[in-house]
């Protein structure tokens, strides 16, 4: 028999450990956006590259996944086009479709890393890591602004296209001077106010705060650490010179 | 004293505040990096747009270590984001320069903060070092970019330049800081921010 709010816990908690993700995006970050790692490691990559998108359709995030695998299509499609278009064009597929492949698959996973943690959870995960506060409470604290930046930035945006201040319809410095600067505006006046919510809830304070968030490793992140470890093993191997396949 | 300088919890908010609006615009910035003639001109570009944020945030520096947390956590999120683990030195190096810079004006000097946001500045050439360390494994890696695009950054980019990159930071730097201070003047401090 379990109390209610310990079950609505249990069905909150997300598939994976915050660490895992992070892990994750940290390899992903190396080697399929820094291209780290030579002929050896492209199965690898290959297989890396379907895992953020697998993770998307666990968490049952339907819109981001269709939107990333648009865009991942996009970049293989111009790739695929790019021999037969003419001169200029031939290269601007190429580097779109290069930069496409190489990136949407990073900040797919980025994406997922955002959406699906919690900002508790995350300072939990943080906190099992013994990361010093000083680094733990400012990027949390980015964590949850940078989706409201850019709600903020998209409505500063609208706002003065309708009085003709945007890129093409003004100068550059009036974009800038427009656009910038209630946005850094808004988004200090929102970040005081978070800031005084997060210190009434003992953020900071001198005492370890309690966190009713479950995280912690169960099956699925051992397999997925194994594989990070995995990864890691074959481009150090191939580092030394050791060939697999 | 030394309980006044310990750092706390708004602070490191405000670090957080701050660092979200500088990475958000130094992100933007960087996709332009992709077109070739760019990839010289971040190093102009992100100091100067970046130095209205970090201007605002110096106004709310008054204890050491904050300028240094607020690089490191630059350094953090290049690495998360795949520019390698270069950046962090560098941000380690120009962290601490910044910090000792604003420090020596007492965290209330305005010519040191525009100084010490040149310092800083000096950070985003740790996102060049890649290239100049390992000139040959840079262009390697990217060969799915394309021969011209290659061609195209070989050209930008001779050995010479990484000299020059890293002095564009600092004098970027110092202009960013001078027009974050303008902005400050005529925005900020009349809607009560500064």
């Amino acid at each position: 028999m379990t109390y209610s709010s310990e079950r609505s816990r249990e069905e909150r908690r997300g598939f994976l450990d915050p660490r895992t993700k992070l892990a994750l995006v940290l390899i992903l970050a190396l080697f399929v956006m820094g291209g780290l790692g030579g002929d050896q490691l492209k199965p690898i990559k290959t297989v890396l590259s379907a895992l953020p998108f697998l993770l998307l359709l666990i968490e049952r995030q339907w819109g981001r996944f269709a939107r990333g695998a648009a865009m991942l299509a996009a970049g293989y499609g111009l790739l695929f086009l790019m021999p037969f278009l003419p001169g200029v064009l031939n290269y601007i597929a190429l580097l779109c479709g290069g930069v496409l492949t190489r990136f949407v698959v990073t900040v797919v996973m980025g994406e997922y890393l955002i959406a699906t943690t919690s900002v508790s959870e995350f300072i939990s995960a943080m906190e099992r890591l013994h990361m010093p506060q000083a680094i733990t409470i400012p990027m949390s604290v980015m964590f949850r602004l940078f989706p409201t930046i850019g709600a903020e930035w998209r409505s500063i945006r609208r706002a003065m296209a309708m009085r003709g201040i945007s890129f093409g319809g003004a100068k550059a410095t009036q974009v800038l001077e427009y656009q910038l600067v209630p946005m850094m505006t808004s988004t200090v006046r929102i970040g005081e106010e978070l800031s005084a919510s997060a210190l009434t809830r003992g953020l900071g304070g001198p005492m370890r705060r309690t966190n009713i968030c479950r995280i912690g490793f169960r099956a699925q992140d051992c397999i997925l650490f194994a594989g990070c470890l995995f990864v890691i093993a074959v481009w150090i191997m191939e580092l030394c010179g050791v060939k697999l396949w | 004293m030394k309980s006044e300088n310990k750092l706390k919890g708004r602070d490191l908010i405000n670090i957080g505040i701050y660092g979200a609006i500088y990475f958000v615009i130094l992100f933007a910035v960087a996709m332009l990096g992709m077109i070739p003639v760019f990839l010289p001109l971040l190093s102009v570009i992100v100091p100067i747009l970046g130095g209205i944020p970090f201007m605002l945030f110096l106004t709310k520096v008054k204890k050491p270590g904050m300028i240094l947390i607020m690089a490191m956590i630059m350094g953090i999120l290049m690495l998360l984001t795949g520019m390698g683990p270069w950046p962090l030195l560098t941000c380690a190096i120009a962290g601490v320069l910044a910090e000792l810079c604003f420090r020596s004006g007492e965290y209330r000097s305005a010519k040191k903060a525009v100084l010490s946001y040149g310092l800083f500045s000096m950070w985003i050439f740790g996102n060049y070092l890649p290239l100049f360390t390992d000139y040959e494994g840079y262009f390697a890696q990217r060969a799915d970019y394309g021969q011209a695009y290659i061609d195209a950054v070989q050209k930008l980019m001779p050995l010479w330049m990484a000299p020059v990159l890293l002095v564009a930071c600092f004098v970027c730097g110092l202009i960013g800081g001078l027009l974050g201070r303008a902005l400050l003047k005529k925005h900020f401090e009349k809607a009560g921010l500064a």
